[in-house]
């Protein structure tokens, strides 16, 4: 049986899952640059070498996310929102609401029972409250943007992040840096401050559990925990949350692949 | 066509002919032209600017006078425009005679209308049409217009030096009503499956006339012609998207700086248009607003009181829902304008609605349809194939298990 390879060439990491059958047999996740021809090549050689795959096994290539165009290697492109919506169902088959906060994009999709999407919300032409924006506060601090989640969670008396803008809040951590805030309670006001935010777009299209976290956010604990708090239902998160675009780009291949589609 | 109404106002002021400036929506163009004047509509200038990708131009000549980002962009392509000497690709825009503020229901319209009357020296004439509040006009509200279009014609007559002709007015309005058939029966082919029309992108083009030259003989020979077309279309079976997979209603203010590209983007999917709202942003005339010769001034009162922005949202809503039903519509696109309050607020609610309350699948998508700083083609499509993948997947499950209809 040949494989199913799914590419997400996000804004900023490129992520590659193979899939046989139902089984992940290999996976890979390099950085995005300008030349993302290259960057995907990378990523489905780097997950070919993870499954200990010969190319010649792939049957299908599916890309996704906004470089998708350009993997022209790639035999479909689907929308990263379909993928994602795909992906959580095929991990967590209760799904019906899905939130994938990634470097510039948050997104809140709402999914049926056979994992379609049944509607979506977007952030439109604003990064506050996308992984950027972590980025940039995270760097305002000292910080690496993977140390903030844990140390947020130690906070006493979390701030008030008041602003909507990413670079505003950049001044607004500086300001309270100067008046002598400590960094765990400044880090949880911001954290927090996402986690309103996305509320906002997760009512648009209606909260229902279960809800499942996906994209590169979703690896930080303490946004995990601000979410699950100010939408007080449990969230899934996998391991493989980061992965979940090209999870549900390869789980189109493999159905192009089920019914009968050569590469 | 277009090139010859500009060619014809720009003659106009050479031969010193009388201009009037006037809005699109609810326009009282049959009594203009009823008293010789040639008229302007400095929204559908800017629109022209905006497809020819001239507008920035104009935005940033009125930014630097002092208009600010959130400003409407028609008033800065306008306001603009005026102040570089009214030169623009397709003609010169002759300066106004008089203004006619044709149309309140947006308080934008009034600030803009004034500051050209101060910065032109022109006269200005404001038209007070109330909100449409109930389903049917009420009869006090066309008494209070009536009123106000005497007031009008009594103006004109002291500018112009002529007498109103009655008879005239009625000869002018029968054209006009001539025109409006013939417009409705166009948009009325979208309930045909496939469509032989597209009833956003294509009727876009094809609302000029009914907008800029109702009343003339040209408007309404238009309109015999695209219909004899339209028939044709049916007969020889060529139809706006070759294979038509998704049947939409459209609404809102398109955006003009990137009208192609837009267009694109909904073709790519095999999605046309079968009924949409902004090209009856001159009149709902589908809906039954003519204009009557036997009843001429009541009529203008009721058209102008008919414009669709006009309308409160329970009646616009009602209005799409109608359109889903009678054109068949799998879904509901709504294209909301960042500078148009009058257009734009309430659309977020509207597709709320369309959701939760109609089930129909909705997708709101926002620009502006003057300022191309506005428009994000990568977002822009990345939502709509996203929607149009999601509307495909559901179709094809409901196709692969029978007794499931498609939501």
């Amino acid at each position: 049986m040949k494989a199913a390879a799914g590419i997400d060439i996000g804004s900023t990491t490129a992520k590659c899952v193979l899939l046989r059958g139902k089984d992940i047999i290999g996976r890979s996740l390099n950085p995005v640059g300008v030349n993302i021809v290259r960057d995907a090549e990378e990523a489905l050689r780097l997950a070919l070498q993870d499954a200990r795959l010969d190319r010649s096994e792939v049957g299908f290539v599916t890309g996704t996310g906004y470089g998708r165009f350009k993997i022209s290697f790639g035999q479909l492109t689907v929308t990263e929102i379909s993928c994602h919506a795909k992906g959580a169902h095929f991990l967590f088959p209760g799904t019906r609401l899905v939130i994938d906060i990634g470097g510039q994009d948050t997104k809140a999709i709402r999914v049926n029972e056979r994992g379609e999407v049944a509607d979506f919300a977007m952030n439109d032409k604003c990064a506050a409250g996308t992984g950027r924006f972590l980025d940039v506060c995270a760097g305002a601090l000292g910080y690496d943007v993977a140390e903030i989640g844990p140390i947020s969670m130690e906070a006493r008396h979390p701030v008030k992040v008041t602003s909507t803008c990413t670079v505003f809040a950049e001044s607004e951590v500086t300001s309270h840096v100067s008046r002598g805030k400590d960094p765990k309670d400044i880090l949880a006001g911001l954290h927090a401050s996402i986690a309103n935010r996305t509320l906002s777009l997760l009512q648009r299209v209606g909260i229902e559990p279960e809800v499942t976290f996906t994209g590169g956010v979703s690896r930080n604990e303490g946004m995990v925990r601000a979410l699950s708090a100010r939408l007080g239902l449990p969230v899934n998160v996998s391991p493989l949350s980061q992965y979940m675009g090209a999870i549900g780009a390869a789980l189109a291949g493999q159905e192009r692949l089920d019914g009968g589609v050569a590469s | 066509m277009v090139d010859r109404y500009y060619a014809e106002l720009d003659q106009a002021e050479k031969e010193k002919r009388p201009v009037a400036y006037m809005l699109v929506g609810g326009n009282l163009t049959e009594i203009v032209r009823s008293f010789g004047y040639e008229v302007v509509f400095p929204e559908i200038v800017a629109l022209n600017c905006a497809i020819k990708h001239k507008s920035l131009d104009y935005i940033l000549q009125a930014e630097a006078q002092g208009y600010g980002l959130d400003v409407c962009g028609y008033v800065k392509n306008d306001l603009g425009l005026q102040a570089l000497g009214g030169n623009t690709p397709f003609g010169h825009i002759p300066k106004p005679d008089l203004l006619v503020c044709s149309f309140s229901g947006c308080y934008v319209y009034i600030k803009w209308w004034e500051a050209l009357a101060e910065t032109l020296n022109a006269p200005l004439f404001n038209f007070d049409v109330p909100y449409q509040r109930t389903e049917k006009p009420l009869k006090e509200d066309i008494e209070y217009m009536v009123a106000q279009l005497w007031d009008f014609i009594h103006l004109l007559e002291k500018r112009t030096g002529r007498s109103f002709d009655m008879a005239e007015l009625k000869r002018v309005l029968e054209r006009s009503r001539r025109a409006e058939e013939l417009w409705v029966k166009y948009l009325e082919a979208g309930k045909h499956r496939p469509s032989p029309i597209e009833a956003y992108f294509e009727a876009v083009f094809y609302m000029f006339p009914i907008n800029v030259l109702r009343g003339t003989d040209q408007a309404v020979r238009f309109y015999e012609t695209v219909n004899a077309e339209v028939e044709t279309r049916v007969k020889e079976g060529t139809y706006p998207v070759p294979e038509e997979k998704v049947r939409l209603v459209v609404e809102g203010v398109p955006p003009y700086t990137n009208y192609r590209t837009f267009w694109d983007f909904f073709r790519k999917w095999g999605a046309v248009s079968v009924a949409a709202t902004y090209p009856k942003v001159g009149g709902l005339f589908d809906m039954g607003f003519y204009h009557d010769p036997s009843r001429p001034l009541e009529s203008i009162a009721e058209y102008s009181l008919g414009a669709y922005v006009n309308q409160n949202w329970p009646l616009r809503r009602q209005l799409i829902r109608q359109y889903i039903k009678d054109y068949q519509a799998d879904a509901v696109v709504i294209h909301g304008i960042k500078s148009c309050r009058s257009f734009t607020a309430g659309q977020g609610d509207l597709r709320d609605w369309l959701i939760h309350e109609t089930g129909t699948p909705t997708l709101y998508l926002e620009s502006d349809h003057e300022d191309p700083r506005y428009f994000a083609p990568a977002q822009i499509k990345n939502r709509m194939d996203a929607f149009f993948e999601s509307l495909d997947q559901r179709r094809s499950s409901a196709a692969a298990t029978p007794g499931r209809s498609t939501p």
